[in-house]
């Protein structure tokens, strides 16, 4: 463990503490703590995707310092309580021996027992203090992100700013994926436009929920590239269980080529292409709702998707780079095809910023994925949005209906959302 | 019904009661019947109201049980199959509110019903009719929470129903309407009790018990009573809010008028984490007598479990807002609810010393109730250190809302709470029936469920830490992970585990089937117990006591039985429970007058109850339900508390409702 | 003086005259109501002469005396309201409904008592026993409603007062009167050996003292803010011109406590209009607010004149009729130093019909663009 000379005082123990944790004998020990190793050990799983313990940023890194001091802590009050219940059940159990004597207790014994705990707790309250304010520091932002939750996906807004020497000179809108530069502190403003969700990353940092008529700030760093995956954490409705996020980290460069692609309008594809006929079927039916920037419609204005009208929230996903983010609806479902999220997924941080940019190239798209959701959107996620029950809601929709397409105009639908990349 | 009266040869009162002008105010006659069903509908007898408590109770552990087990078989498997999302959410909405309000509270209720006056020295509770109409209330918000599931579908916003998601908008069937009135009947109900059992407490102590030779059992509920008489108001506050949103079309927690969603769970928490503390302290009031009775010892540091139970229930008012740690209440609030919430670790803490302590140099038995209690100590404490790694707010915003969570408090709830309510069944089954569970049938129970116990929820702390969220109806695939620690695995076992806690629970319900045929008569002191519930029959008779025991020790029944022999300090056995219980009989007391049982408790709670449907189904039923309450309430007030003469069947008529009298002399 | 028959007849004659005064002050004195209510005032006062006259209960032997003494009905004020109910009622009809509705409610409460009363008294022969039944009948009833109506009357009285007297009085006053129920309560608690009728004393002096001051102030009215208020509609009509408006800008409010739920902070400083989000250290000209979302902007002025802070917020069509019309949203006139808050729903991205801009008037040539993606 090398002790980093810039670390103040007290995070060096912290850290000595933790190289303690980490050193054979110590865990060892740990590994017998009955049910709380379970949870100790659980910091070796590989490959898993949520896990509490394998931090990625500095904000989670900090949490972790503190899981480190607790859990094993716990672990060993627990093994101590437990050998001495153990004891007194094995030495006092009833051998015939004679009604003992009527004691009522021990003041010396029982003080000692409350202030012990007490002093046990008051140190780790010491490091709890701290810990939480070093977490709520948000002075030092480089880079602020509006993060939007909604039955039941993820909005993120980027303002206009300077990132890195880049600038972001026109607000960059996307979903599902959010993007952002490694080794930058990031400022998330968190707001609901329904219900309570909570945005949770768990190798970026701990949950914050989006309150709606709040912002809650979160701060988050990624160390190196990479995709994170993340679930909306607080019941928000009937799809809350597919309302997930993933967090992608791409090195400053990478972010700027990604910035670059993100302010590009989208084309309209080749005349008398099926991509072309999809467009049309998309005018007529998606720009309710999706907003594809740059489309315009037969007379050549532009074509302004009005979602307040339709959805119960008043938004929908902006589909203009729709193939630039590897999944939809709610990051619920894969646009990549299984062995293409895989590629991604473990690609090493040096090639992941290249994989990634590629986005979902015409062999990749997941075919089956996309045609089930254009077919019957509220089967393969539960909404709310069948038109006969949405009284409540003045016939607004939670989430997308079946629109009814005919298999021909799927067809076409999925060649026109493939050129949006 | 029970008035007994031995008048002496030399009494010269009449035995009739005179005939008073009460008979002239038109009054229906009381039902004074002292079998069959009306018995104990309408009875306010608090031994009967406390076994329809555990009656009731048991059927909804049942009901959440099943919940319980459809949740698991969905989560056994990726992309569950079993339940739809719609159903699922549902599900856990109910499993939660009727483990909470309609198991949990309910038993904690029987318990307290049924042991607080016998264990007081006490005739019956303060105000028996009021009893009664707790009990019926609950009855009353169980059906209304309940019927919701044939009435288009149960509430589905989860227990703590988090504002806007309870919304109509968000909300739009009928349940959480079903669930806020429900809830609110049962909490009336508990406050109802609450009051009534405060006031017991206090003022029908027998002669010599002051409050520090009061069995810490009776402590535990007093505290658990305090808890709710302060806590019920505040939900209900929040309840009314709520139904009239949904209802009557305010805007409490519409957030498009300017509203704070966050108001809503601040109301409930406030309300929400004192009644995690009334689920728990029955339970630890139950192991408090049962560890002593079955070490041969008294309660190690008597005074510091009582003042650490005290300190639990005030403390447990300044913690609530550890529940929001993720909602960005401000780093100041959140580190001091944080250090508050280690702070409530300390007395917790003291109560497992102290009961551990309490079996030191003990001689210990193990009956199983004595197993679920041991049980209870070494589970719960998991439960209790677990709950101090979320403590530390910042651990707990990874840990929060993700199985850990529930791994957590169902250490705490089942580990905790069930083991000491299955004590307590072991413990005084003898008592309530007289006959014994079995012993051996006992064992297999304790066993299936610390093993079954252990495998459902001992994996979720790996589930949690793992990342998967609670509340979702599938858990997927690809965020499973891969190796030991993957989701796949451990949600298998997990239901597995569910699957052995169920069996485990069956064979107590077989053991009371089996005992209620074929279980032996209990001993009037079938354990060499301590307290005054043993120093009268199994089951007791209906006026408890033929002569209000005076007390002079803690454990007044255990040192009727032995005495300290001065020069060598051993215990000496000097009667047995028994000869105590007979000794008892032979100085009956002359005059016994017990309440007489009304119709009006439950004529009222199915008043509330009307008035409640009306709520959800228009005003037409709200106005007969106002008038049945107004009825009822008058009749309630009216009735004196001893039926008339003219209430009984004659006796020469051979009628079955004739009045109790003692022979002369 | 007058025997017990009597007493009735000459109470609804006095009430009849009373009503007939009444309804000539109300409603019309040259009315047939004003004849038929002297009507009944006259011909009541003939059968009560009458009554008197032939002495109706007076008991005429000793034997007669006892036997009425032992069941004579306690006295009762219940057939005195039943009149003054039918009376109210009479006069209601013809007067105000109000006085209906109120002849209706004591002609049923009279009526309640009055039976119930009766009811007790056939009870026993015990007449503790009877009132001891009345009491447990009608208690369950009379207090309850009796609370209620000391509450309701309490509630409006004191309303009344605090509506009245400006602001700035109203908290003194409202202190005052706590600090004095706190100290009043205090010494009652202290000194248990004080009288009860002392106490009810304090308690009726205190009442008439709140109904009279309440009377006052309900026939003063609401103090002049409230009644200019509520006529000039001054809550609901915004003014974003640069001029302060007369009635929008009167009694602005500059209490912003706001911390949460901030997206951007608009300041004027030296004449020069500047925006800061959280986490931005530069200020920004440029603002992005997500759609369909209460967003809260906060408008803070450092310069000595006055402005405000005006939202343009394109274009929406005026119902079906195809017109189109601006949507515009302003704060109030802002001080120097001082802040206030402009809450907005944006359901249209800026695309639409955009582009969207903050400005303040008098600072001409200065936006802060709103991007609505």
């Amino acid at each position: 463990m090398s002790h980093d000379s810039t670390l103040t005082g007290s995070e060096q123990n912290l850290t000595i503490f933790k190289g303690m944790i980490h050193s054979a004998r110590l865990r060892r020990i740990g590994l017998a703590l009955g049910a709380s190793s379970a949870m100790f050990l659980s910091g070796c799983a590989s490959n898993a995707p949520q896990d509490t313990w394998q931090p990625k940023g500095e904000n989670a890194e900090k949490i972790n310092t503190l899981q480190w001091m607790v859990f094993p802590l716990a672990g060993i009050v627990g093994v101590l309580v437990f050998s001495l219940i153990g004891y007194i059940l094995w030495r006092f159990r009833d051998k015939g021996q004679a009604i003992p004597h009527q004691s009522h207790g021990n003041p010396t014994i029982e003080i000692t027992l409350t202030i012990i705990p007490a002093l046990i707790l008051s140190v780790v309250g010491v490091f709890t203090f701290r810990g939480i304010f070093q977490l709520a520091q948000t002075n030092d932002t480089q880079m602020v992100i509006n993060v939007t939750g909604q039955q039941w996906w993820w909005e993120y807004d980027y303002p206009a700013q300077v990132v890195n020497g880049v600038e972001i000179a026109q607000p960059i809108i996307t979903s599902g994926q959010l993007v952002i530069p490694t080794g930058t502190k990031v400022l998330l403003r968190e707001t609901s436009r329904d219900v309570i969700h909570s945005y949770w990353i768990p190798a970026l940092n701990g949950k914050k929920d989006a309150v709606p008529g709040r912002i809650n700030l979160l701060r988050i760093q990624a160390n190196k590239p990479g995709i994170f995956a993340g679930q909306c954490s607080e019941f928000c409705g009937l799809s809350h269980a597919n309302m997930r996020m993933e967090a992608v980290a791409l090195s400053p460069e990478d972010f700027a080529t990604w910035i670059a692609n993100q302010q590009r309008n989208a084309e309209s594809p080749a005349q008398a292409t099926l991509a072309d006929e999809g467009e049309t079927v998309f005018l007529n039916q998606c720009i309710r709702c999706h907003q594809v920037n740059g489309l315009k419609k037969a007379d050549g204005t532009a074509a302004i998707a009005a979602p307040d009208e339709n959805v119960y929230a008043g938004a929908a996903p902006n589909l203009t780079h729709l193939m630039s983010r590897n999944t939809f609806a709610g990051a619920a479902f894969d646009l990549l095809t299984d062995g293409c999220r895989k590629n991604v997924w473990s690609a090493a941080p040096e090639e992941f910023g290249a994989v990634y940019l590629k986005g979902v190239i015409a062999d990749c798209l997941n075919q089956t994925n996309i045609r089930r959701w254009l077919r019957n959107a509220p089967a393969m996620k539960p909404m709310y949005a069948n038109p006969v029950k949405l009284e409540a809601s003045d016939g607004k929709y939670r989430g997308m209906p079946n629109l009814g397409l005919s298999e021909s105009d799927i067809d076409k639908l999925v060649a026109y959302l493939s050129t949006l990349k | 019904m029970a008035i007994i009266e031995r008048p002496t040869p030399a009494d010269t009162i009449s035995l009739r009661m005179p005939v008073t002008p009460a008979q002239s105010m038109g009054i229906v006659r009381r039902p004074v019947t002292s079998t069959g069903w009306k018995s104990w509908v309408f009875t306010v007898d608090h031994k009967k109201i406390g076994i329809m408590y555990g009656v009731f109770a048991m059927f909804f552990f049942i009901v959440g049980g099943v919940e319980a087990l459809l949740i698991r078989l969905q989560l056994a498997a990726p992309d569950g199959k079993i339940l739809s999302a719609d159903l699922y959410n549902q599900m856990f909405t109910m499993h939660a509110t009727t483990m909470i309000f309609l198991f949990a509270m309910p038993m904690a209720a029987a318990f307290a019903n049924y042991f607080l006056p016998l264990q007081l020295g006490a005739r019956d509770v303060a105000f028996p009719r009021l009893n009664a109409l707790g009990l019926w209330l609950l009855v009353a918000g169980g059906l209304i929470l309940n019927s919701s599931w044939f009435l288009g579908g149960a509430a589905d916003g989860g227990w703590f129903m988090y504002s806007p998601n309870s919304g109509p908008v968000f909300s739009p069937s009928n349940g959480v309407d079903f669930w806020t009135i429900g809830v609110q009947i049962a909490g009336f109900g508990s406050l109802v009790s609450s009051i009534n059992l405060i006031v017991t407490i206090l003022n029908m102590r027998a002669p010599g018990m002051t409050l520090m030779k009061m069995p810490v059992f009776c402590w535990m509920i007093m505290v658990v009573q305090f808890l709710l008489v302060f806590s019920l108001p505040v939900i209900t506050v929040a309840l009314v809010l709520l139904t009239f949103q949904r209802s009557f079309g305010a805007t409490f927690f519409d957030v498009a008028q300017g509203a704070d969603p966050l108001l809503w769970q601040h109301l409930f928490w406030i309300f929400g984490h004192p009644e995690v503390y009334v689920l728990i302290l029955p339970a630890f009031g139950i192991i408090s007598e049962v560890l002593p009775t079955f070490s041969r010892k008294p309660l190690f540091g008597y005074p510091f479990v009582v003042f650490s139970g005290a300190s639990i229930g005030l403390v447990g008012f300044g913690v609530w807002s550890h529940h929001m740690f993720a909602t960005g209440l401000g780093p100041i609030s959140v580190a001091a609810f944080s250090i508050a919430t280690m702070a409530i670790a300390i007395p917790t803490g003291v109560k497992i010393f102290n009961w551990t302590l309490t079996m030191w140099g003990g001689k210990i038995w193990y009956s199983t109730a004595m197993k679920f209690a041991i049980g209870l100590i070494v589970l719960f404490t998991i439960g209790g250190l677990s709950g101090v790694t979320h403590a530390v707010a910042p651990s707990d915003t990874q840990q929060t809302d993700t199985y850990y969570i529930v791994a957590h408090f169902h250490y705490v709830l089942v580990g905790g709470m069930v083991f000491g309510l299955f004590s307590g069944f072991y413990y005084w089954w003898p008592k309530v029936f007289g006959k014994m569970l079995n012993e051996k049938l006992g064992g297999w129970n304790f066993w299936l469920m610390v093993i079954g116990m252990n495998m459902t929820f001992g994996p979720m702390h790996i589930l949690g830490l793992q990342g998967q969220p609670r509340r979702m109806y599938v858990w997927t695939e690809a965020r499973a992970g891969e190796g030991f620690f993957n989701f796949g695995f451990w949600n298998r076992v997990a239901s597995l585990g569910s699957f052995i806690l169920a069996i485990g629970i069956l064979i107590f319900l077989i053991n009371v089937v089996h005992t209620a045929r074929k279980g032996k008569p209990a001993p009037l002191d079938p354990w060499d117990a301590r307290t005054l519930e043993w120093i009268t029959t199994s089951p007791p008779k209906e006026h408890n006591f033929d002569r209000i025991p005076v007390v002079h020790h803690l454990d007044e029944f255990f040192h009727r039985k032995y005495q300290e022999n001065t020069t060598t300090g051993e215990m000496v056995q000097i009667a047995t429970g028994a000869q105590l219980v007979q000794a008892e009989e032979d100085n009956a007391d002359a005059h016994i007058h017990l309440p007489s049982p009304s119709y009006w408790p439950i004529a009222i709670a199915v008043g509330v109850g009307t008035l409640g449907l009306g709520v959800v189904y228009g005003v037409p039923i709200m106005i007969v339900g106002v008038l049945i309450i107004l009825g009822s309430a008058f009749g309630f007030v009216l009735e004196p508390s001893v039926a008339d003469d003219i209430d009984y069947d004659p006796p020469m008529s051979g009628g079955q409702d004739t009045k109790e009298l003692a022979p002369l002399g | 003086m007058f025997t017990t028959g009597s007493k009735y007849y000459f109470g609804v004659a006095g009430l009849g005259s009373l009503g007939a005064v009444l309804y000539m002050v109300l409603v019309n004195p040259c009315d047939v109501g004003v004849l038929a209510l002297l009507g009944i005032a006259i011909a009541m006062s003939l059968v009560g002469g009458v009554a008197q006259f032939t002495d109706d209960f007076d008991a005429d032997t000793v034997s007669e005396a006892v036997t009425a003494s032992a069941s004579a009905p306690a006295k009762s004020m219940w057939p005195l309201l039943l009149a003054l109910g039918g009376v109210l009622l009479l006069v209601g009809m013809t007067a105000k409904p109000i006085i209906f509705i109120l002849g209706i409610v004591v002609i049923f409460a009279a009526g309640v008592e009055w039976a119930l009363q009766s009811w007790a008294e056939r009870a026993s022969t015990d007449s503790a026993f009877n009132r001891f039944v009345r009491e447990r009948a009608l208690s369950s009833l009379e207090l309850p409603l009796l609370a209620g109506g000391i509450v309701a009357t309490i509630a409006v009285a004191f309303s009344r007062i605090m509506l009245a007297v400006s602001p700035q009085s109203g908290a003194i006053l409202f202190i005052m009167i706590a600090t004095a129920v706190l100290v009043v309560g205090f010494l009652v608690a202290l000194k248990t050996n004080l009288k009860k009728s002392t106490i009810a004393a304090t308690c009726v002096l205190g009442a008439v003292v709140l109904l009279v001051s309440g009377g006052i102030a309900g026939f003063s009215g609401n103090r002049e803010e409230l009644v200019v208020a509520a006529a000039e509609d001054h809550y609901s009509h915004k003014e974003c011109e640069a001029a302060s408006s007369e009635h929008f800008d009167k009694n602005s409010n500059n209490a912003v406590s706001m911390k949460s739920g901030i997206s951007a902070t608009i300041r004027v400083k030296d004449g020069k209009l500047t925006a800061q989000l959280i986490g931005i250290d530069t200020p920004v000209q440029v603002v992005t607010l997500a759609r369909s979302n209460l967003t809260t902007i906060l408008f803070r002025n450092l310069d000595d004149a006055q402005y405000r802070l005006v939202a343009n917020l394109g274009t929406q069509k005026v119902g079906d009729t195809g017109v189109e019309e601006e949507i515009v949203d302003c704060t109030q006139m802002t001080g120097k130093d001082q802040t206030q808050a402009l809450i907005l729903k944006i359901s249209k991205p800026s695309a639409s019909s955009g582009p969207y801009t903050l400005t303040v008037p008098g600072l001409e040539g200065q936006e802060i663009a709103v991007v609505v993606p």
